[in-house]
């Protein structure tokens, strides 16, 4: 069973096409990864699959600027969610972790995670808390420091604590290792699989670097300038050698 | 999102990429093309007073470039320094008391006060305003504000310089052709001279200090200097305002500090589109008549007035120019995916 099918989907930039025909899916509980470098379309694809595009392409379209196109499918659990504003898509259960955290720099890091869990019931959130706490103890050391202090890599712990206070029921990840040191990068990677694991959320993943991510993921696509090139179980990627080069720099 | 299997496509227009390379000059499409809509201003703002039907409306006209010059100015530092500027009646005010005073202690000629005023007038705004300028946003724009508001309660309170009364009986210009080509041919000069500066490196310096003032003084530049230059011109111009309604009137007072030298030229920019500085122009030509033909339903007038303004921020927030300058520059077709 898939929980998201994106079937054909074509998002454009004024002219300039920035997602050609990619059609993913994400099977439910599983992880899925997307790899690409620098302008592939990994950004655009997630925020498209969030609905975060729609409220871009309204701004733009307020000021005059780019014009953007998506046209193709999208379903979560066979709905249509094409229409979707991004806002009951979170409700629906797609939850974007955004590139560069973009946490909030003048709460606390307590503040941050309940702004995140305003979709949730007050057990819900509660649970979700300690459950966030225990995935990311140094998060709870420091409850009351204001988001903005935080160095990169609780910043990201963080983004990912207050993402996971929505409940999810998918969790889109983009680019969570974005600028952190190697140490950082597995133990986030093993934090992303851990969440996978045991509390069962489906996760869909993109990342540029793909060799702390790939031990974690089922399934994995290759995005290249717009257009998906590769797709395969975690094995296959690693196993071809088009992607060693180009991602493990082998 | 819709599913629609087609998009409209934008491109420029055949004669805007040849116009940009040296190929402008290679036929009379390509120069027209160039110097219509350039032509077209100049003449339009030049013919405009002598077509007026009354001396009324070509007070109109005064007054009309008045604004568009603090709507341009406006436009300038906003947009290209990102100093939301709310002191335009800052500007008109010192402008005008300068030169006022100046004319009604020493008897000199507009000819001279109102240069006097600008100049010297741009750098007392400037001097003013140089502790806020490391303020940006919201409290930049406030100290801007509260300077004109204080300065009248000043002025009343000590009663000097003619107090409440004003100072009147001042030199005034000789005709109403030199006042209206005065203003109108300052509005030209102004408006293509911030053109050509903003596109200059130094305009590059001061948009550079809009978008990130950390990388800016990262590569070594003196970001409050630029700013305080750039506050200098604007001040300047809105000084020139100023002792140019001074001498219209022939009096100067209080009034001049009236905040609508702050708002209107805002309001002018918001329909004429930021960032242009040839849409605040258009804003102020099409509001300040609008303006005074409203007046004959009286109250009704502001209501009217709002509406329009509401209507372009919510419907049309980039504004009148910018959306003209993109039909004239590309064509828009559909295209099927």
């Amino acid at each position: 069973m898939d929980i998201l099918e994106v079937k054909d989907l074509m998002v454009f930039y004024e002219n300039a096409i920035a997602i050609n025909n990619v059609s993913i899916k994400c099977e439910t509980g599983k992880v899925t990864g997307i790899f690409g470098s620098n302008s592939a379309g990994k950004s655009t694809l997630m925020y498209a699959i969030s609905g975060i595009m729609m409220d871009m392409k309204r701004k733009e379209e307020m000021k005059g600027g780019e014009r953007i196109t998506v046209v193709g499918e999208m379903r979560l659990n066979g709905e249509d969610i094409m229409d979707i504003k991004p806002n009951d898509r979170a409700r629906k259960g797609v939850v974007l972790c955004p590139e560069r955290r973009r946490i909030f720099p003048e709460s606390s890091v307590l503040e941050n995670l309940k702004i995140g869990g305003y979709l949730a019931s007050r057990s819900q959130a509660q649970e979700t808390l300690k459950y966030v706490f225990t995935l990311f103890p140094a998060l709870k050391d420091m409850k009351g420091k204001e988001g903005g202090f935080l160095s990169g890599g609780e910043q990201q712990m963080l983004a990912i604590g207050r993402a996971l206070m929505a409940q999810p029921k998918l969790l889109l990840l983009d680019e969570p290792l974005l600028g952190l040191s190697p140490a950082m990068e597995t133990r986030l990677a093993q934090a992303i699989k851990k969440i996978n694991e045991q509390i069962g959320i489906t996760i869909l993943v993109a990342e540029q670097y793909a060799r702390p991510i790939l031990p974690v993921i089922d399934y994995g696509y290759v995005l290249e300038n717009g257009g998906k090139v590769l797709e395969g179980t975690a094995q296959e990627l690693i196993d071809n050698p088009d992607v060693k080069e180009a991602y493990f720099g082998v | 999102m819709g599913t629609e299997a087609r998009r409209k496509e934008r491109l420029d227009r055949g004669v805007k990429v040849r116009t940009e390379k040296l190929y402008a000059v290679s036929g009379w499409q390509e120069i027209t093309y160039l110097v219509l809509p350039r032509l077209a201003l100049i003449l339009g703002l030049l013919i405009l007073p002598l077509v007026m039907p009354s001396m009324y409306w070509q007070k109109v006209l005064c007054s009309m470039g008045v604004f568009a010059l603090l709507a341009i100015a406006f436009d300038f530092l906003a947009h290209y320094v990102g100093l939301v500027c709310l002191g335009g009646a800052l500007f008109t005010g010192v402008g005008a008391y300068i030169s006022g005073l100046l004319s009604s202690s020493t008897g000199l000629s507009p000819a001279l006060t109102i240069p006097i005023a600008t100049l010297g007038g741009g750098l007392i705004c400037t001097l003013l305003l140089l502790p806020c300028l490391p303020l940006r946003g919201v409290y930049f724009a406030i100290v801007t504000i509260i300077y004109p508001l204080a300065i009248v309660r000043i002025l009343t309170a000590l009663n000097i310089w003619g107090g409440t009364e004003g100072i009147s009986a001042l030199a005034t210009f000789p005709n109403i052709w030199v006042e209206v080509y005065l203003i109108l041919g300052m509005v030209l000069i102004v408006l293509f001279a911030l053109r050509r500066l903003v596109n200059e490196d130094y305009g590059l310096v001061l948009r550079g200090i809009k978008d990130n003032d950390q990388a800016v003084r990262a590569s070594g530049i003196n970001v409050t200097f630029y700013k305080a230059q750039a506050v200098f011109i604007t001040a300047a111009i809105g000084c020139f305002c100023g002792a140019y309604l001074s001498c219209l009137y022939g009096w100067c007072g209080l009034s001049l500090f009236a905040l609508d030298f702050s708002i209107l030229p805002i309001a002018a920019t918001v329909m004429g589109g930021l960032g242009t500085l040839v849409g605040p122009l258009l804003g102020a030509c099409i509001l300040t008549p609008l303006s005074e033909v409203l007046r004959a339903i009286g109250t009704w007038r502001i209501v009217i007035y709002c509406v329009v303004l509401l209507s372009f921020i919510v419907f049309k927030p980039e504004g009148l120019m910018n959306w003209i300058q993109r039909k004239y520059h590309q064509f828009e077709h559909w295209e099927k995916i």
